[in-house]
C-alpha cells in the first residue's frame, strides 16, 4: 500500500499536467521573421504537452503582425519592436517576449576593415551615412584616403529591423537613405557580396547554426562609448561575445520583441504565453538561437503583467 | 411553354448572370479602392498627392510622385529594350523561320511568359544586377556624360536592371500578339508583291509592316500594361530606395506595385497610411485599365 501511494505521488511529481484541466483549441499567430523559427518551436513543445492543442503560425512581418492583431485576424501578432501609442490605443497590449539586436554589415573584402576594426563608427557617423546622407566616401568614414564612394543599402520593405536601425539614431525607416533591398536575406547578401557596401541585419540573420558570422561578411563595430576606439566588447566575431555584450547592456541597436494580443491574454493564448516565459520555454529559444531569452527578472515581470 | 424551352431559357439566364458577376467584379474593385482612398483625398489635395516626392507619413506626408515616376522610368526602360527585339522575332517567325524552328521556338516563348515572376526577380539579383553594376554603369555612365546616364549609385540596383528584367517578362506578350497579327495578312497581297519583283525583305517592310503597324502598337501598349503591373520580380533589383529621386536609368527606382506590396498592411495605426496606399493601388489599376482599353481597342479594329 505505501509502495502504491509513493508511485503515484511520484505520478504526480512527474507530469503535473496530466492531472490539470487538459487544455483544447486553436491559437493561431503571424508575423516577424525573427521571431518566427523560436514561435515554431515553442509551438512544437506546447503541442507535445497539450495534444489537443493546434497551432498555426505564418510569418511576413512585423508590420503583418501588428495589422492581423489588430484586425482580429489572429490571437497572437508577432511584433520585432516596440508598439506605437496608436496601436496601444486600438487595444492592443503587447507582452516582452524576447530580444534580438541589429548589426551594420560589410563585406569581408572591404578596404576600410582593418580601420574599423580598429576605430568602429559612432552615432553621429552612422547618422550622416543613414540620415543626412552627408558622407558619401569610406575616407570620411575611416579618416584615410582610400578613394572609395559607400554602397549604403537599407530595407525596401516596412519591417522590424530597418524600425529598430532607425531608431538607433532616432528616427523611423522613412527617413533611412539608401538602396532598398528586398527582405532580411536580400539585404545580408548585398552588403555581403559588394565590397564597398554596408547594410544592416537581425541577429537572427548574421550568425550561422556554430555561431560564427556569415561567411563573406562582417560586423562593424558600433562605438557606442564614443571613445574613438572599437573596444574589445563592441566586436563580435561570433554569437557568444555579441550576446554577452547585449546582456550587459553595451549594445545600443537592440529591440525588444513583442506579442500582440488584443487585449489581456486569456484562457489558451495566456496558457501558450506563460509556456513561452517559463524556464522550459526559455531553454528552446536558446536552443534555437535566432534570438534571445530575456532575463528571468523581467519574465517575472511579464507573467506578473498577465494576472 | 414547354419544359424544354423553359430549361433552355434557365440555361440562358444563368449564364448571363455568372458572366454579369465576373464583369462586375472589376467594377466592384474599382469602387472598394476608390471608397477606401477617400479618406486622404479629403485631407491632401491631389495636386499635393501626385505632384509631392516627399513621402513621410509620419509627418503626413503622402507624396506618390516618387513612385509614379519610378513606375514611369523602368517601364520606358523595359519598352525601349524590348519592342525592337519583339519586333524583330515576330517577323521571323511569322515570315521566315522555317516550320521545324517556329515549332521549337514558340513554346520556348510561351515557357518564357509561365516562368514565375519571383524565379526573374532573383535571377535579375544574381545576373543584371552584377552585369549593371560591373560593365553596364561603369562603360556607359563613364563615357556618357549626360541625361540619362549621369549617376552616383554604384550598386547595380537600379531603374535599368528592373528595366532588363521587366523586358524579358514582356517579350512573350508582344511577340505572339505580333506573330498573331501577321498571320492575318492575306497571302495574296504577300504574292502580288513578290510578283511585283519585290524581295522578301521589300514585301515584309512595304506590304505586311505596313498593314499590322497599329496592331505592334497595340502588342506595345499590352505589354506596357503588363510592365506596369509587374511586382516582385522589379522589387527584387530595382533598389527601391524612398530618397531618391529618379533622374538617370542608373538610379534607384521604385515602382508603384512595389511599394504597394512593401507598405500595405504596415503601421495601420498611422493615420491616412493605408488610405495612401490604396490611392495608390488605385491609380496603377486606373493605369491598367486605360493600357489595357487602348490595346485591345486597338487590336480589334485590325483583326476587322
Amino acid at each position: 500500500m505505501k509502495k502504491f501511494f509513493i508511485l503515484i505521488s511520484l505520478i504526480g511529481l512527474i507530469s503535473p499536467i496530466s492531472f490539470a484541466k487538459e487544455l483544447q483549441g486553436t491559437i493561431t499567430l503571424s508575423g516577424a521573421w525573427a521571431i518566427y523559427p523560436t514561435a515554431v518551436a515553442w509551438a512544437e513543445a506546447f503541442k507535445k504537452l497539450n495534444p489537443k492543442v493546434q497551432i498555426d503560425i505564418s510569418a511576413g512581418g512585423a508590420g503583418k503582425g501588428a495589422a492581423d492583431a489588430i484586425a482580429g485576424l489572429v490571437d497572437i501578432g508577432m511584433v520585432s519592436r516596440d508598439p506605437d501609442p496608436a496601436e496601444i490605443k486600438k487595444g492592443i497590449s503587447p507582452v516582452y517576449i524576447l530580444h534580438d539586436a541589429v548589426y551594420p554589415v560589410i563585406s569581408d573584402k572591404n578596404p576600410a576593415l582593418p580601420d574599423l576594426l580598429k576605430k568602429g563608427i559612432n552615432k553621429k557617423t552612422w547618422f550622416d551615412i543613414y540620415i543626412s546622407g552627408i558622407i558619401t566616401k569610406w575616407d570620411d568614414i575611416i579618416g584615410r584616403k582610400i578613394g572609395k564612394s559607400v554602397h549604403v543599402y537599407t530595407r525596401s520593405d516596412a519591417c522590424g529591423a530597418a524600425s529598430s536601425w532607425a531608431a538607433y539614431i532616432d528616427k523611423k525607416q522613412e527617413d533611412l537613405k539608401g538602396v532598398g533591398i528586398y527582405g532580411d536575406p536580400g539585404l545580408l547578401e548585398a552588403a555581403r557580396r559588394d565590397p564597398i557596401g554596408i547594410g544592416y541585419s537581425n541577429f537572427s540573420y548574421v550568425f550561422t547554426r556554430e555561431g560564427k558570422v556569415v561567411k563573406g561578411a562582417k560586423l562593424v563595430p558600433v562605438d557606442s562609448n564614443e571613445n574613438g576606439i572599437a573596444d574589445a566588447d563592441e566586436i563580435y566575431n561570433d554569437r557568444e561575445s555579441a550576446v554577452k555584450a547585449i546582456r550587459a547592456g553595451r549594445y545600443p541597436a537592440t529591440r525588444k520583441n513583442y506579442f500582440f494580443t488584443k487585449g489581456k491574454p486569456k484562457g489558451l493564448v495566456k496558457e501558450f504565453i506563460s509556456f513561452a516565459l517559463s524556464d522550459e520555454g526559455t531553454k528552446i529559444v536558446d536552443e534555437v538561437g535566432t534570438s534571445l531569452s530575456i532575463s528571468k527578472a523581467d519574465r517575472g515581470k511579464v507573467l506578473k503583467g498577465l494576472e | 411553354m414547354t419544359i424544354r424551352k423553359f430549361k433552355d431559357l434557365l440555361a440562358k439566364k444563368i449564364m448571363g448572370l455568372l458572366a454579369g458577376l465576373a464583369l462586375s467584379l472589376v467594377f466592384l474593385i474599382i469602387l472598394g479602392l476608390f471608397s477606401r482612398s477617400k479618406s486622404i483625398l479629403a485631407v491632401n489635395s491631389l495636386k499635393d498627392l501626385l505632384f509631392s516626392t516627399s513621402w513621410h507619413p509620419t509627418q503626413g506626408k503622402f507624396g506618390l510622385l516618387n513612385f509614379i515616376l519610378g513606375t514611369v522610368w523602368v517601364t520606358t526602360i523595359a519598352v525601349i529594350i524590348s519592342v525592337p527585339l519583339s519586333i524583330l522575332t515576330g517577323i521571323y517567325l511569322a515570315e521566315y523561320a522555317p516550320r521545324r524552328v517556329r515549332e521549337f521556338i514558340k513554346p520556348l516563348i510561351d515557357l518564357l511568359a509561365g516562368i514565375s515572376p519571383v524565379i526573374y526577380g532573383v535571377w535579375g539579383g544574381v545576373v543584371i544586377v552584377p552585369l549593371v553594376r560591373d560593365y553596364l554603369m561603369p562603360f556607359l555612365s563613364g563615357k556618357l556624360r549626360f541625361f540619362p546616364f549621369i549617376s552616383d549609385n554604384y550598386t547595380g540596383y537600379s531603374a535599368l536592371a528592373g528595366g532588363i528584367v521587366l523586358a524579358v517578362m514582356v517579350f512573350p506578350i508582344i511577340i505572339s500578339i505580333i506573330d498573331e497579327i501577321i498571320k492575318t495578312v492575306p497571302l495574296e497581297m504577300r504574292e502580288a508583291s513578290l510578283s511585283l519583283g519585290a524581295t522578301k525583305w521589300e514585301t515584309v517592310k512595304y506590304v505586311v509592316l505596313k498593314r499590322v503597324r497599329p496592331g505592334i502598337i497595340a502588342a506595345i501598349i499590352l505589354g506596357l500594361s503588363r510592365a506596369v503591373g509587374e511586382t516582385i520580380a522589379v522589387l527584387m533589383v530595382a533598389g527601391c530606395s524612398l530618397q531618391e529621386f529618379p533622374k538617370s536609368i542608373f538610379d534607384t527606382a521604385y515602382p508603384l506595385p512595389a511599394f504597394i506590396a512593401n507598405t500595405y498592411g504596415e503601421m495601420m495605426s498611422i493615420p491616412l497610411y493605408d488610405s495612401a496606399v490604396l490611392l495608390a493601388a488605385f491609380i496603377l489599376l486606373l493605369m491598367t485599365i486605360l493600357f489595357n482599353m487602348l490595346g485591345w481597342g486597338i487590336l480589334l479594329r485590325v483583326k476587322e
